[in-house]
């Protein structure tokens, strides 16, 4: 066991230095789909071998014809193996996140461009396993692997693995595909400080509604983060750029998520209580920006500023403890 | 890992491979463990039935132990093919007892294909091989759908899918069959199987027992002469010579390995190679009298039989020269005179009486020979194969009393009286004539054919063979003998044998026969140098052997690797759309490619534009795809002249007009 796995280890690593990083989406290529025969496999090699020995034996070419019979149906059945990962395309979102003690969901992206089904394919990345899927002849499939969120940082992956035993189970043939993967983990979001009275305050958003009757005054270019509704559909239809509607009464005071207001807390519960403010305001739609030492992120709202937030705290170097 | 619990239909599946795996064994396997097998699969199924997994832990162990002794005491041995397979059938069993998981599955399917490997070290004929690879095939299937976890093939297409695997199989299988290097000899022996054999001649005869052989029409031999063969009337086919009797029995004794005394030949030599049929005992069967055979190892006894070390427990293929009428010179010496002339003390004293009376009369040894001749054709002797019994003094029985029976009653009887007047007499036993097959062009002898005579010492001539049986005039015949015969035949074609195309059927299904057994039980070492050589590979030996199959193997590999990569690559299936693919290749190449949304006439309205001197022309061809794809059908002439028009189309490059 201990063997195989330094075996792994080094085949990994060999195959890391000699390909170098692949670029996205990926074919797999069959210089690098390795086969080895799976427990099974060997059971059935075992069989085979005395199988030929009882026909030598016996003298009984029949035997020996079905023997061979047998031999030549494991051959087959290792190229199908090795068939079955051949020419697939995956692909991965680079980077995904997570919150400390839930898990990271990194989502895998299958294509099949052959004119073959393929059966029980199999990711396996930071020593996790997916369950077997199959992607039939010319179409796409997704598969995610749940990797635990153990601790606040970034998890790098350099390397993730497709396998398959498909099909009778006696061959397994996987590939290493090299492909730097960054799994952010946000810090658990906890802590019951309220933001402080000033950002706070003003911070409260005036509703859509009110803002309804206020007067137009003209257009903005999109940024990210300002709600669709605000959008200049009719300008964007006519081939203009992205641009939002702007009203006169739009005085929304921003919240400022800040670093410093937490004074006297430890750095990493400093973290999860502002981890547990941008998930808050993002819930309640509220503009907010966030202040780190030596780093400020303007305020916004919407899913793309809300991740630059949270791995703004994911990043945050760990203190010396 | 993750295990779901199998289904109702896949257990019945392995069964169902498993069950069929083992009819062959039925009637070879003592019926308890087929029984116990069946039991298991039934006692499994209604388990799954019931949505329960299997039999508490304790009984299980329970059931194996009880299995495993009783095997023990019913063979006392784990070894030998019998043995094995009752073994096997019930650890298949036990398996599925316990089987939950798809790693068991994959347990009794490894056992069945090895049940299938078993079966074929037992029988030979073609029949068994395609329908085990049949089972082969469908446990192939089973096993594909018990390990797929992540879809669920159809029964239909794992059926295919496994069908294709085995026809890819088929090359490679066929390569190291033809030149994998095959040993004369076994391994090693196992003890306990050759009892499984064979009817056959035995090395002793009771006047009744040919009976048995003569009802059974199983092949002993057949024989390919070289030239043209002897006289019907010379074919006897030299088997076990048996010299003691017991006044019922006679029975080889100890075999004779002196010097057999020379035979001169008095006439033509016949050249043949025979093929002997799997059999139990030691000796050859050759035309008499044996001159060569080519089996350094077979040993010319005194009695004139061809003898092995050990009986060698498979067909032996054998080339030999012969003549039919020789003299055997030299005296009989005292120890082989007195094993020939001794009876048993007081028994047949009627026999003896008759011997000493006709010796009377006729003291030259040829004068009562004959005399015993025309004794058996005059008097109302009948030949019969169903015989009334005879007593313990069976000459006496069968000359004063019955006067009905076969050859080994005349032989025997025949014999007795020699031995009585003092000459020395043996019976041999073998086989006579044999049946013509044109379509292969070789004599059939089968165990019907089986004969018995006898051989005397006359000073001056030798031993000489007088077959009494012939004796017997023609008309009493008894027309029994083919009643008999007809009466094996009830179930098979032998009840129709006297319709000649039923006869001639059955001549060509044994050409195949002889086909199958020369050219695939019997390939051998010698058989792979024939092939070598007509591979144009001079002076075949073992190391070139291993070197063409290395060859053949990468050929086929590199075919196979070919074969699985190219199913890759879609082809489109029907002409229509090739046709069509080629068309957008060619306007392609000309740097006009298809666009992926587009139909055929937006396309071709486009190379109208672009570049008119085509547009008529591919207008055309494309408004012709249109209606030949989605009119109310087409016919494949008109898909045919499609397809020529495709081809016939050269796109020209605008810049060259």
């Amino acid at each position: 066991m201990r063997l195989r796995q330094s075996a792994t280890r080094k085949l990994r690593a060999w195959t890391a230095r000699r390909f170098g990083v692949d670029t996205l989406p990926h074919q797999i290529n069959r210089r690098r789909i390795y086969i080895l025969p799976s427990r099974h496999g060997l059971a059935l090699a075992a069989l085979i071998i005395a199988m030929l020995i009882g026909a030598l034996n016996y003298n009984s070419n029949l035997g020996l014809a079905f023997a061979f019979l047998m031999v030549g149906v494991a051959l087959v059945a290792m190229h199908h193996c090795h068939r079955n990962l051949l020419g697939l395309v995956v692909d991965v979102d680079p980077e995904a996140d997570g919150f400390e003690g839930s898990q990271v969901h990194l989502n895998f992206a299958f294509y099949n461009p052959s004119a073959l089904d393929r059966f029980d394919i199999e990711i396996h990345c930071a020593d996790l396993g997916t369950a077997a899927r199959s992607i039939r002849a010319g179409s796409r499939a997704q598969l995610g692997v749940d990797v635990p969120a153990v601790r606040r940082g970034v998890l790098r992956l350099s390397q993730f693995e497709l396998r398959t035993r498909y099909p009778f189970g006696w061959f397994r043939a996987w590939t290493y595909v090299q492909a730097p993967l960054l799994a952010y983990i946000y810090p658990r979001p906890m802590g019951d400080h309220r933001l402080p009275a000033s950002a706070a305050a003003q911070g409260t958003a005036t509703s859509a509604e009110q803002r309804g009757e206020e007067e137009f005054a003209g257009l903005r270019t999109y940024s990210p983060g300002i709600p669709l509704k605000h959008m200049a559909w009719k300008v964007l239809a006519r081939g203009g750029e992205a641009a939002v509607r702007h009203y006169a009464g739009d005085v929304m005071e921003p919240e400022w998520l800040d670093w410093d207001a937490l004074d006297g807390i430890a750095p990493e519960a400093r973290l999860s209580q502002l981890c547990a403010w941008v998930v808050d305001a993002e819930a309640e739609q509220r503009r907010y920006g966030m202040r780190l030492p030596q780093l400020e992120l303007r305020p916004a709202r919407g899913a793309a500023h809300r991740s630059a937030c949270l791995r703004a705290l994911a990043t945050y170097p760990a203190g010396p403890d | 890992m993750r295990e779901a619990r199998l289904s109702f239909e896949r257990l019945s599946w392995i069964c169902g491979c498993l069950a069929l795996a083992l009819a062959p064994d039925l009637g070879r396997l003592p019926v308890w463990i087929l029984a116990t097998a069946a039991a298991a699969m039934a006692i499994r199924l209604s388990l799954a039935a019931l949505g329960r997994d299997s039999l508490p832990r304790t009984l299980r162990i329970l059931l194996a132990l009880c299995a495993v002794a009783a095997l023990f005491l019913q063979f006392r041995t784990f070894n030998g093919i019998t043995a094995g397979t009752a073994l096997l059938a019930l650890v298949a069993g036990l398996k599925l007892l316990e089987t939950r998981t798809r790693r068991d599955v994959c347990v009794v399917a490894l056992i069945v294909y090895f049940l299938c490997l078993a079966a074929l070290l037992v029988g030979s004929s073609f029949w068994l091989l395609a329908y085990l690879i049949g089972v082969c095939w469908l446990t192939t299937a089973t096993l594909l759908r018990v390990t797929v976890a992540s879809a669920s093939p159809e029964w239909r297409a794992s059926l295919r899918y496994s069908g294709k695997v085995l026809l890819h199989a088929v090359p490679i299988a066929l390569a190291l069959w033809l030149f994998f290097p095959r040993f004369a000899e076994p391994l090693w022996r196992v003890a306990g199987d050759d009892q499984s054999a064979v009817s056959g001649l035995g090395d002793a005869m009771s006047p009744g027992d040919i009976t048995e052989l003569v009802l059974s029409d199983r092949i002993a031999f057949r024989v390919h002469f070289g030239g043209a063969p002897p006289p019907p009337e010379e074919r006897y086919w030299r088997g076990p010579v048996l010299h003691e009797f017991d006044g019922r029995t006679w029975r080889r004794g100890e075999p004779d390995f002196g010097a057999a005394p020379a035979l001169i030949p008095a006439g033509p030599e016949y050249r043949y190679d025979i093929s002997l049929e799997r059999q139990r005992y030691n000796w050859l069967y050759l035309l008499e009298w044996p001159m060569q055979w080519n089996l350094p190892r077979g040993l010319l006894t005194g009695d004139y039989m061809v003898v092995l070390p050990a009986a060698a427990g498979r067909a032996i293929d054998v080339s030999a020269t012969s003549v039919t009428h020789a003299q055997s010179s030299g005296l009989l010496g005292d120890a082989r005179r007195r094993r020939d002339t001794r009876l048993p003390q007081g028994s047949n004293p009627r026999t003896v009486a008759l011997a000493h009376r006709l010796r009377a009369d006729h003291p030259a040894a040829l004068d009562f020979i004959a005399a015993v001749l025309s004794k058996f054709r005059t008097e109302e002797f009948f030949y019969t194969l169903t015989p009334p019994p005879l007593g313990a003094d069976s000459a006496d029985d069968f000359l004063f009393d019955t006067k009905r029976g076969f050859c080994g009653h005349y032989a025997s009887a025949f014999a007795v009286l020699m031995r009585a007047a003092g000459i020395p007499a043996r019976i041999v036993t073998g086989y006579f004539g044999g049946s013509y097959n044109p379509y292969a062009d070789h004599w059939i002898v089968r165990q019907s054919d089986a004969h018995a005579w006898t051989e005397v010492w006359v000073e001056g001539r030798g031993w000489m063979r007088v077959d009494p049986t012939a004796a017997i005039a023609p008309t009493r015949i008894d027309r029994s003998v083919r009643d008999a015969q007809n009466a094996v035949g009830v179930f098979g074609i032998e009840a129709v044998g006297h319709l000649p195309w039923i006869a001639d059927l059955r001549l060509r299904l044994d050409a195949l026969r002889e086909l199958w057994r020369a050219r695939i039980l019997q390939y051998d070492q010698d058989s792979q140098q024939t092939v070598l050589a007509h591979l144009m590979i001079p002076d075949p030996d073992a190391r070139k052997l291993i070197i063409v199959l290395a060859s053949a193997l990468s050929l086929v590999l590199a075919w196979l690797t070919w074969q699985v990569r190219g199913e890759l690559t879609a082809r489109p299936a029907d002409s229509l759309s090739r046709s069509y693919a080629r068309l957008c290749a060619k306007l392609a190449a000309r740097g006009l490619p298809r666009r992926p949304h587009e139909g055929a006439e937006t396309y071709a309205a486009r190379i109208a534009q672009s570049r008119p001197e085509l547009g008529l022309v591919v207008r055309a061809l494309c408004r012709q795809y249109n209606e030949l794809r989605y009119g109310p059908g087409h016919s494949s002439g008109e898909a045919a002249r499609f397809a020529a028009a495709v081809r016939a189309f050269t796109p020209r490059d605008s810049r060259g007009s």
